[in-house]
């Protein structure tokens, strides 16, 4: 209890001490404000990029494994990967019959062609030739029109489904389902739009939003089936794990492909997850970086506070000398000053916190959703005031250990 | 509360040269009595009272107060010592300047851990018996000289310390004044305090009840003046 009043005491000691003497308590800040908003920026940017990424690769689903030549993500000997065979189209019909209890097996393939409708044209498009199972193994669904069934994908029909950027950039004003637009030299008529799905192109992941649909069969007649390099999703039965299915798929690849059981895997397998890992890597290093600049400001700033309390100790000695003459201990005079630094560093921690809302604001605005969360604010606090406390520690040690008579002669 | 300093020396080194301020001193001071000290300026009046007041520690010799042994006492057993037993009233008065008068006054209770409450009720009777009710939530600098020392005082009392020491209270206010200070001492000293003041002033010196001169760092004379003996006759 007496504790509490002390704290309270100290508390308004200093308060009225940095109130004496605001607009220096305010420039030394400084250091602390930019610390603060960096450390807030980046864990809130950190944040809106994870969601952004998650929301953008839900697309893949994360039960379905995906069958193909190379790693999505490929860490070490890149030529490793380069004489491997491609995945044809027929070891997908292999997997979709030995793997009974699959719940959906879709084989992929794509090419970049320009795409054009009317005068206007896109370039480098991903084309995707698929199947109508396409609906089974992703998240993602047509915003309007239908998408592919599997008598469009049986009659090699041209028509094709586009993601909501396709529509947006070549389409503009104008409905596209049922228009007419080239892809390479082939028509192709649109039947549905893909839902927009947000894009993890900034990490030089696939943009889901920049795609285009075909029938697989269709595909191969208008860009050519030959040496044609698949990928077959393969989508887990709910009551099984991943990795036990993963094993499972792994076997019938090497059974399909009769491997001996001394040769490695001559294909991969993907997932979601790898995806995540590789981008949990680039954010970690994006976050460090962060943290680092935090670090060098909060230094920096600390400093300041340090110096900015020598002086004001200095400059109070003969107060320091009246309040230990009529019977201050040292501990109320520590905790007077380390009182004094930390709400000077919370105040410029919560002008810190202020400034990061509104870059907040605006990376909402123009990049992602990005919000600074509540746990994000209290570490912001707990930094802030952990920074006072380390920076005032010494000069506060000083003015507790001043001789009563020495600080009140003082001059 | 009785204190009692025995063969007490403080020496200062002041470069390769020494200043001994207190040479040998011994006093006993027993409790409400009224003593004035006296002597030319550098014979270690001062050197004295902060020695008394526990703001300074001698370079030898003991202190006892109150039965207790100061000489052993710690930073912070002294600062309790300075909070609970000694009011301490300064020729500069010694006010926190950004604290108004209450604040100032309710400090050292601050620092004796009395309940917000309670604090407030002491400092205001406090303030009530120099007289500056009014003028509770003014700053220092608001203040005439009279009334800052005032102000002193009442923070000096406010924790009903048994010993109040007063280094030159009047030294740098003009002779009403002064004695309107002194008056405060005065009443102090009837309700029970030990009173142990400095002067230069033999007008003021007579308040006393025993003079001790200084000179050099020693204890030139101790005498028990005729008014003391009318003071314990009860006539004043
Ligand atoms: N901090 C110090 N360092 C060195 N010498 C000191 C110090 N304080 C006091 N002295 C010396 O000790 C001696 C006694 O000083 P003190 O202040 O006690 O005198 P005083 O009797 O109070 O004088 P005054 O009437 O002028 O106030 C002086 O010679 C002074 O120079
Ligand atoms: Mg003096």
């Amino acid at each position: 209890m007496k504790a509490l009043y002390d704290t309270a005491e100290s508390l308004k000691i200093a308060l009225a001490a940095i109130k004496a003497n605001k607009s220096r308590g305010v420039l030394t800040t400084l250091g602390i404000v930019i610390g603060i908003m960096a450390v807030v920026t980046t864990m809130t940017a950190a944040n809106g990029l994870g969601n952004t990424f998650r929301e953008s690769i839900s697309a893949l689903g994360s039960d379905v494994l995906y069958v193909s030549r190379r790693p999505w993500v490929i860490s070490g000997n890149f030529f490793e990967f380069r004489n491997r065979k491609n995945v044809e189209l027929k070891e997908a019909e292999k997997l979709d019959r030995y793997l009974a209890n699959a719940v959906a097996i879709n084989p992929t393939t794509n090419t970049n062609k320009n795409v054009k409708y009317r005068s206007s044209t896109l370039e480098a498009i991903t084309i995707i030739g698929t199947t109508d199972k396409h609906m089974m193994v992703s998240a993602s669904v047509p915003e309007s029109g239908r998408f592919l069934t599997a008598f469009d994908v049986q009659f090699k029909r041209p028509v094709c489904v586009i993601g909501s950027e396709i529509k947006e950039r070549l389409f503009e004003h104008v409905d596209p389902v049922n228009k007419r637009m080239k892809i390479g030299r082939t028509s192709y008529r649109v039947i549905g739009v893909m839902e927009k799905q947000g894009s993890a192109g900034f990490f030089g992941g696939p943009n889901f939003d920049r795609q285009i649909f075909v029938p697989i069969t269709a595909f191969m007649k208008s860009f050519g089936g030959h040496n044609r390099d698949f990928s077959i999703a393969v989508k887990a039965p709910p009551n099984i794990a991943l990795a036990d299915f993963e094993y499972e798929v792994t076997g019938e690849m090497r059974k399909i492909r009769k491997l001996r059981p001394t040769e490695g895997d001559d294909f991969s397998i993907n997932q979601m997850n790898q995806l995540v890992g590789a981008y949990n890597k680039v954010m970690g290093v994006i976050v460090i970086i962060g943290l680092v600049i935090t670090g060098i400001s909060l230094f920096v700033g600390g400093i300041g506070v340090m110096n900015i309390m020598f002086v004001s100790v200095t400059e109070r000695t003969r107060e320091i000398g009246i309040r230990k003459a009529i019977g201050a201990r040292k501990r109320a005079i520590l905790s007077q000053f380390l009182f004094e630094s930390s709400a000077i560093c919370l105040i410029g921690g919560g002008l810190g916190l202020l400034l990061a809302f509104g870059v907040a604001a605006l990376i909402s605005k123009f990049l992602m959703p990005a919000s600074v969360s509540l746990p994000i604010v209290v570490v912001a606090m707990c930094v802030s005031v952990l920074t006072g406390v380390l920076s005032g520690f010494i000069p506060a040690l000083k003015a507790s250990k001043l001789n009563p008579i020495d600080a009140l002669r003082y001059e | 509360m009785a204190l009692e300093i025995r063969n007490v020396n403080k020496t200062y080194m002041m470069g390769t040269e020494e200043v001994r301020a207190l040479q040998d001193v011994s006093v006993s001071i027993k409790e409400n009595e009224y003593v004035a000290i006296m002597g030319p300026s550098g014979s270690g009046k001062s050197t004295m009272m902060n020695v008394l007041g526990c703001l300074d520690t001698p370079t030898s010799g003991e202190y006892h107060l109150g039965g207790q042994d100061v000489s052993q006492m710690n930073d912070d057993q002294l600062a309790d010592v300075r909070n609970q037993q000694i009011g301490f009233v300064f020729q500069t008065f010694n006010l926190i300047p950004r604290a108004n008068v209450f604040h100032n006054v309710e400090l050292p209770l601050v620092y004796g851990g009395v309940r917000p409450s309670e604090r407030e009720k002491m400092a205001e009777s406090a303030i009530e018996k120099v007289g500056l009710t009014d003028r509770k939530s003014h700053k220092p600098t608001e203040l005439s000289g009279g009334q800052r020392q005032r102000v002193a005082i009442a923070r000096a009392l406010v924790n009903k310390p048994s010993i109040i020491l007063a280094d030159e209270p009047t030294g740098n206010l003009d002779s009403t004044t002064g004695e309107e200070i002194m008056a405060i001492l005065d009443d102090l000293h009837k309700v029970g305090n030990t009173i142990i003041l400095v002067t230069h002033e033999k007008s003021i010196a007579e308040h006393a009840h025993r003079i001790i001169r200084l000179k050099d760092g020693r204890v030139e004379s101790d005498i028990t003046t005729a008014r003391a003996n009318g003071a314990a006759n009860g006539v004043n």
